[in-house]
């Protein structure tokens, strides 16, 4: 490079910086008004019910504090190389041997990056190997179906009736089927087990645990521990088709004892309806054919395309986390489900009258 | 002939590096790579869960032992390339002639050569902390 080639890249630094003094103070400030944009948002979503760094289970935890100690060093690094820059930029041209310049390049370009990349892998590692050994008692099955969650809770170390001992009574629950949304014993290590239907999805609650694929014709485990008693949020991390952002769930942390009574009670088959209406609501969904494809235990087990609504109104959510479970969204979801999750596998009702639709909601209400 | 005629000959014909040279290293990586993660996988797909990762722990360190011996003897010949290459600073590299090019290639092999150590290394890291097939 001769002098000429010196002289012309000053020339175009000097045009450059006259232009950045004219724009400086409107760009500085904007660009401070994105930091405290970006800022409030980030803060904002720390406490968010599905945030990863909602810190509401060890897992997540882990994984929150391995990204701040990472956001720190990034920052650190970015720093350091951006104060080189200016300083290469603003000093004058000071003499450095090619010796140093090479050490420098070798240094903070190889050495440096690979000690602390190492060093990175290392602690990821150790969490994964800390996580895959933990031991679970109870074990949660999961299944991806389109567009919804087949959650199946099951206690495979307790034997249910082979002991005599425990009895009827106890807490040894052997199998309980549920849908679309999931509780947690606050503390205790719970070992998914997950599967898909048909097509690949990804079971996540970013506030309790990290990710795993669901696969299609194979069984993929992730061992979670939620720690604080909540309601968190659950989605489908892999797109999956039509509806895929309308596959969630919500997660529900709660005291051990809590959660045993919980379980007991979705073991047990619906409660007979009583009132007239809920009466009048469970024939119309058995002569309706609901059952051909729904189950409501203790009053028709049929078939099992779709979730099992033996507890549905003992969920917050109806239909996979899109709706709050109230008496409107049932009616509406029975005469249109696609109206409210397009491409839904569950046949519209729309021919039913309003009141026979207003009855079979109130009777799925009262299934607590 | 001695190392020194030798070497004048050599830079004078233009040989030293080739394409074969920089491929060299990444592919030992990709084999040990390879290697390893078959051994995992195989072995994980016959026994269950729990079973101990112990044989793809020696499988895997060998594997690298060998893959940083052949690495190494890579280093070593490029290292006499750039060394002859340099003693006399008097290269330019403004012409096309065959003694830069291989001095370049000497060199992007060599720089390969090092990325290639740390991916084997790297890649041979997570037996020492994952001990079953879970
Ligand atoms: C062809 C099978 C089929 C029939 C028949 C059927 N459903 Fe469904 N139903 C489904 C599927 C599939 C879903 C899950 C849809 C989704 O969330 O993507 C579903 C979801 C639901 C849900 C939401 C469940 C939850 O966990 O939130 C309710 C409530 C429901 N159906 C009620 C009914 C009623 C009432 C009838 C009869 C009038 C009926 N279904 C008939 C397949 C069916
Ligand atoms: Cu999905």
């Amino acid at each position: 490079m001769g002098r000429r080639g010196r002289f012309d890249q000053r020339g175009e630094i000097a045009i450059i910086s006259t232009r950045q003094a004219h724009f400086a103070p409107r760009l500085s400030r904007f660009l401070a008004l994105c930091c405290l944009a970006l800022g409030c948002l980030a803060l904002a979503a720390c406490d968010a019910p599905q945030s990863a760094l909602a810190g509401a289970g060890r897992e997540s935890a882990e994984v929150a504090s391995f990204f701040w100690v990472m956001l720190a060093a990034a920052a650190l690094v970015w720093l350091a190389v951006m104060g080189v820059a200016v300083l290469g930029v603003f000093r004058p041209p000071a003499r450095v041997t090619e010796r140093a310049a090479r050490w420098l390049i070798v240094g903070g370009g190889v050495v440096f990056p690979t000690i602390v990349l190492a060093g990175l892998l290392y602690w990821g590692l150790g969490l994964l190997a800390e996580r895959n050994t933990a031991e679970a008692d109870l074990r949660i099955t999961v299944q991806g179906e389109r567009w919804w969650w087949r959650v199946t809770y099951e206690r495979p170390r307790v034997p249910a009736d082979d002991d005599p001992q425990r009895g009827r009574a106890s807490s040894a629950i052997a199998r309980v089927v549920s849908a679309n949304e999931i509780r947690l014993p606050a503390g205790e290590p719970v070992e998914f087990v997950l599967h898909a239907q048909n097509v690949i999805h990804s079971f996540w609650i970013p506030s309790v645990a990290g990710k795993m694929d669901m696969i299609p014709g194979r069984e993929t485990r992730l061992v979670a521990t939620a720690t604080r008693p909540g309601v968190y949020g659950g989605v489908c991390a892999e797109f999956c088709g039509t509806a895929h952002a309308l596959m969630r769930f919500a997660v529900v942390v709660e005291p051990k004892e809590a959660f045993e009574t919980w379980l007991r009670a979705q073991a047990a088959p619906a409660r007979k309806p009583l009132a007239s209406a809920g009466a009048r609501g469970a024939d119309l969904f058995v002569s309706s054919g609901c059952g051909a494809c729904h189950r409501v235990r203790g009053l028709i087990e049929a078939g099992e395309v779709g979730p099992d609504l033996t507890h549905l109104a003992s969920r917050r959510t109806l239909a996979a986390g899109i709706a709050p479970m109230t008496g409107e969204a049932l009616v509406r979801w029975i005469r249109s489900p696609q109206s409210m999750k397009p491409g839904a596998l569950m046949p519209a009702y729309a021919m039913l009258p309003p009141d026979e639709i207003d009855a079979i909601a109130g009777f799925l209400l009262g299934l607590e | 002939m001695s190392t020194g005629a030798k070497e004048e000959l050599r830079r004078t014909s233009g040989s030293g590096t080739d394409l074969w040279n920089v491929v060299q290293p990444p592919t030992i990586w990709a084999v040990h790579f390879l290697i390893s993660y078959l051994a995992a996988a195989i072995l994980c797909a016959r026994a269950d869960r729990t079973a101990p990762l112990d044989p793809v722990f020696w499988t895997v360190m060998t594997a690298t032992a060998v893959a940083l011996m052949l690495i190494a003897l890579v280093v070593l010949r490029l290292w006499r390339v750039e060394k002859f290459s340099t003693v006399d600073e008097d290269l330019e590299f403004e012409r096309n002639t065959p003694e830069e090019r291989h001095r370049f290639l000497a060199h992007v092999s060599l720089m390969l050569s090092v990325l290639s150590a740390v991916g084997v290394l790297y890649v041979a890291m997570p037996v020492l902390l994952i001990d079953t097939c879970r």
